[in-house]
């Protein structure tokens, strides 16, 4: 899932660079409210822990060997912020030291492979876990569960991002300047290593190394297992500072689902085109989606593209070319899309939040 | 024998990665035209040629580019056999069988038909597919230059003189050194196991040894910090970072500086 | 006017997660003493060291620092601390643990830095201990380029850099082969013979007579014994119940005899 110099471009990199140094920077400051002279060798030294793990070779079913990524354990183990840190010092390391993985693309692999799989690792597993025993056989299902889910979904984010490349960066003849395939090939072909060997490794360790712990060191699995008196009231004391932060967010999460919806909504309102007005944009708008309007056979158009197409279709002819473009509608879509999962991991979160005070009362 | 046993190849995997480590400290070593420079002025400059490979839209340019990195890996005595077979084949590999049906998928102005099927080549499939084979290429040509031409320390250095947090500064530094403790740590494990494991191992008693070997790796790890953590401590370390740094750009390393920076504006202008 | 002795530690308990590690210990050690702290594995020898180095703090009794107690408020005082910090230095059995810096140099630098030193003195400091430790050569060289013997004096000049009047030693010569713990000894002896105040623990008997002018026999978390090297090392019942050798019972045709018998293991396995 490492991304290599050359498939992304500069502007993709460095949207992805910003994204992942927003990440970092989140990151460092949730950690610097613990003691950071123990950050320091503890990150480093877990960094390097997933490091090594991500070379072990693992025997998977069917005779062949996977290799995991070490995001779970990190983020079960150290938290999310922590995971973050320790997953992109790895990989970091990886590529200035090792030369895999590029340079221009290390924000893009840190942010797939460090910041959404740790989320998703971590939410999961909490989710999943949430309440069961530091020894029960949940919490192994759980870490199998979550990291199957987080490395697909690392790999999901990068297939869109290689997904979205032809059609926003191609030449005036409509050849593709990056990754030359669409959303409709690059998901899948992404994905179906992902969704079998990759997420099966990552899920095997993931399991073995918590029904390991549960064994062997079970404080470790302290830290996000929900149960120990600190953390409860720590989190007792706390809402009011995070409660604020997270109207904040979900407000950010409604706007980002509710913009594209809107404009779907207004556009249905004012749209009445004439027949003369759509070959116009249809002309417009020729080069710019050449890949996603092509009738090529073997490319069937994916969801998204449909999706993007909804939502720019709408406008009426005398809004800005750049609406009307896909690239505008991916965006749109990506916007939507951003915007469901923060409302969806609220409402889990919510979720587990209620479970317990019923329990507790 | 169909299997030379997953624990053969991971610790196989060990011992290259730590080969590479040190033909990159003895290629950082030598006297070459990459080495002279300040490492500032290393990193710096081959991300510029990273970025051009980036930017250039125009085939040519990129080949261009591809032969400067060529020359500047002679002048640093990277030897280009290395760099085939470290670099070159397996990127040709890797992105290869990317970039092959995109012949094909790629939608535009057909070159050939294949006899009644739904299957033609274009033209722009046939330059999307070069294209991207000789961007990754060529990007990942300078990205190794800059791993083999200078050893790490020197990277750790000039990254603390960019303004990075020195945060992660020292996380990465204490992560790679780290890194090669574990390795000989989980090796020797390996190894031991290895000795005491008569016949094949089969798919599932294998993947409990891979998570128990992780997970006796995770505890020494925790183990590990506690312990650097104190003697962290004991040497007055206090979560502040303080780190010395002494470098002095001579006339020769802005005439380099000046040079990446020319090359690759220039690169980036004509491929735009 | 009296002077308070170096270390006072009166009644002093600690625990691991429950499990006692220093039961009731009660001690002084004065100013320039060289003393060996004597006992077999899990006797409480690190632990106390670490006691005394302000890394752990007892859950019941007091530590004092020439008169000063040590407590995690004292050390949290940045003034204190680093002078504490600069006077005191523990060598960590481990020098993996010790040794967290990319290169030799910036392992030695980092004590300095954290004592906010100027840039001058620290490298003028630093070129200095590196001589005299002869490690000048290895300036450069990242940790896992270094013998064991190697990494043990890099520990070493990474403490005595900051011309500490304290020495704690944790098992220095445990792991070395015989020339390096030739070497480490020898330093030992040149402390002892100075104003320095230098704590070794160690189970090796043998080397006892050189490092120290008294002997503390660690026995179940408390002093057992304090006496001059050569009065512990006659007296076999307290070093066989201190668990320092061990009756040795064999045969010779008919007759069985049973005689003390010196552990000197020149391996020291430690499991986690």
């Amino acid at each position: 899932m490492h991304i290599p110099d050359g498939y992304l471009s500069p502007s993709t990199c460095a949207v992805l660079y910003a994204a992942a140094i927003a990440g970092w920077y989140s990151a460092l400051k949730r950690l610097k409210r613990m003691l950071l002279s123990r950050v320091v060798p503890l990150i480093s030294v877990f960094a390097a822990f997933s490091f090594v793990v991500m070379m072990f070779n693992l025997p998977l079913p069917g005779g062949t060997t996977g290799h995991a990524l070490g995001v779970t354990i990190s983020a079960i183990v150290l938290g999310p912020s922590g995971a973050v840190l320790a997953i992109s010092i790895a990989l970091a390391i990886q590529a200035l030291f090792f030369g895999d993985g590029g340079i221009s693309t290390l924000g893009a692999n840190c942010f797939n492979m460090a910041i959404v799989a740790s989320l998703v690792a971590y939410a999961s597993y909490r989710l999943i876990a949430a309440g069961a025993a530091i020894g029960s056989k949940r919490r192994v299902a759980a870490a199998a569960i979550a990291g199957y889910l987080a490395v697909n979904a690392a790999a999901l984010i990068a297939a869109i991002e290689f997904g979205i490349q032809p059609a926003l960066f191609h030449d005036a003849r409509g050849m593709p300047l990056y990754a030359p395939y669409p959303l409709g090939i690059a998901v899948p072909a992404m994905m179906i290593g992902h969704l079998t060997l990759a997420g099966a490794a990552e899920a095997a360790i993931s399991a073995g190394l918590v029904a390991y712990l549960q064994a062997a060191d079970p404080t470790l699995l302290r830290n996000t297992a929900g149960v120990l008196p600190a953390t409860e009231t720590a989190s007792a004391l706390m809402p009011a500072a995070t409660t604020s932060l997270r109207r904040l967010w979900m407000a950010v999460a409604l706007l980002m689902v509710l913009t594209p919806l809107g404009i779907l909504a207004a556009g249905k309102a004012w749209g009445e085109w004439s027949p003369s007005e759509l070959a116009m944009r249809q002309s417009a708008g020729q080069t710019a989606s050449a890949a996603g309007d092509s009738v090529a056979p073997s490319a069937p158009p994916a969801g998204m593209q449909r999706l993007a197409k909804l939502w720019t279709a709408p406008f009426p002819a005398y809004a800005p070319s750049f609406v009307k473009s896909a690239r505008f509608g991916y965006l749109l879509s990506a916007m939507f899309a951003v915007g469901i999962l923060v409302l969806v991991s609220f409402a889990a979160q919510f979720w587990v939040q209620r479970r317990r005070e019923v329990r507790h009362s | 024998m169909a299997r030379a046993g997953f624990l053969t190849s991971t610790m196989l995997g060990f011992t290259r990665a730590l080969a590479r480590a040190m033909v990159s400290e003895q290629i950082a070593r030598q006297a070459g035209l990459l080495q002279s420079l300040d490492p500032r002025v290393r990193v710096i400059g081959l991300f510029t040629m990273v970025l051009a490979v980036l930017l250039s839209r125009r085939i040519a340019v990129i080949v261009a580019l591809f032969f400067v990195a060529v020359i500047i890996a002679i002048l640093s005595r990277v030897g280009v056999g290395m760099l085939v077979k470290r670099v070159w084949l397996v990127v040709l590999g890797f992105t290869g069988v990317i970039a092959f049906p995109a012949i094909f998928l790629t939608p535009g102005d057909p070159v050939a038909a294949f006899a009644g099927g739904p299957l033609r080549i274009t033209v722009q499939g046939v330059q999307t597919a070069t294209l991207l084979i000789a961007r990754v290429e060529t990007a990942v040509t300078f990205t190794s230059l800059l791993v083999l031409c200078t050893p790490w320390t020197h990277v750790l250095k000039a990254l603390r003189t960019f303004r990075l947090p020195q945060e992660a500064v020292m996380l990465l530094a204490m992560t790679h050194r780290y890194i090669f403790l574990l390795v000989e740590t989980a090796g020797q494990m390996f190894e031991s196991r290895q000795s005491r494991t008569v016949g094949l191992l089969k798919g599932a008693a294998g993947r409990r040894i891979t998570a128990r070997s992780a997970g006796v790796l995770l505890s020494k790890s925790i183990e590990l910090s506690n312990e650097v953590y104190l003697a962290m401590q004991s040497r007055g370390f206090r979560g502040e970072i303080r780190i010395l740094s002494d470098f002095h750009m001579r006339s020769w390393d802005y005439l380099g500086l000046a040079a990446f920076l020319a090359a690759g504006s220039l690169s980036a202008w004509v491929g735009r | 006017m009296a002077m308070p002795p170096m270390f006072e530690l009166r009644d002093v308990y600690f625990e691991y997660d429950g499990i006692p590690a220093l039961h009731g210990l009660s001690v002084q050690i004065a100013e320039g003493e060289s003393v060996a702290l004597l006992g077999a594995n899990g006797s409480g020898k690190s632990t106390l060291l670490r006691i005394l180095d302000a890394l752990y703090f007892p859950s019941r009794g007091q530590v004092c620092f020439s008169g000063q107690p040590l407590t995690p408020e004292a050390l949290h005082q940045e003034e204190f601390a680093l002078s504490f910090r600069r006077r005191v230095a523990l060598v960590f059995q481990n020098p993996d643990v010790q040794l967290f810096n990319p290169t030799v140099f910036d392992e030695v630098a980092f004590g300095p830095l954290q004592m906010q030193w100027s840039k001058e003195e620290v490298l003028s400091r630093v070129s200095a201990t590196m001589e005299l430790m002869g490690i000048a050569h290895l300036r450069d060289r990242p940790p896992y380029r270094l013998s064991g013997g190697e990494k043990k004096r890099v520990a070493l000049a990474s403490v005595i850099v900051l011309d500490p009047d304290v020495l704690l030693l944790d098992e220095p010569t445990s792991t070395l082969d015989p020339r390096s713990q030739s070497q480490v000894i020898d330093l030992i002896q040149d402390w002892k013979g100075s104003s320095k105040t230098v704590i070794t623990a160690t189970h090796q008997l043998e080397i006892v007579d050189d490092i120290a002018s008294r002997v503390l026999v660690l026995e179940e978390g408390r002093v057992g014994a304090t006496a001059a090297p050569a009065e512990i090392l006659a007296n076999y019942e307290l070093l066989l119940r201190a668990n320092l050798v061990h009756a040795h019972r064999h045969s010779h045709g008919t007759i069985t005899h049973s005689h003390p018998h010196l552990h000197s293991h020149s391996k020291h396995e430690h499991e986690h």
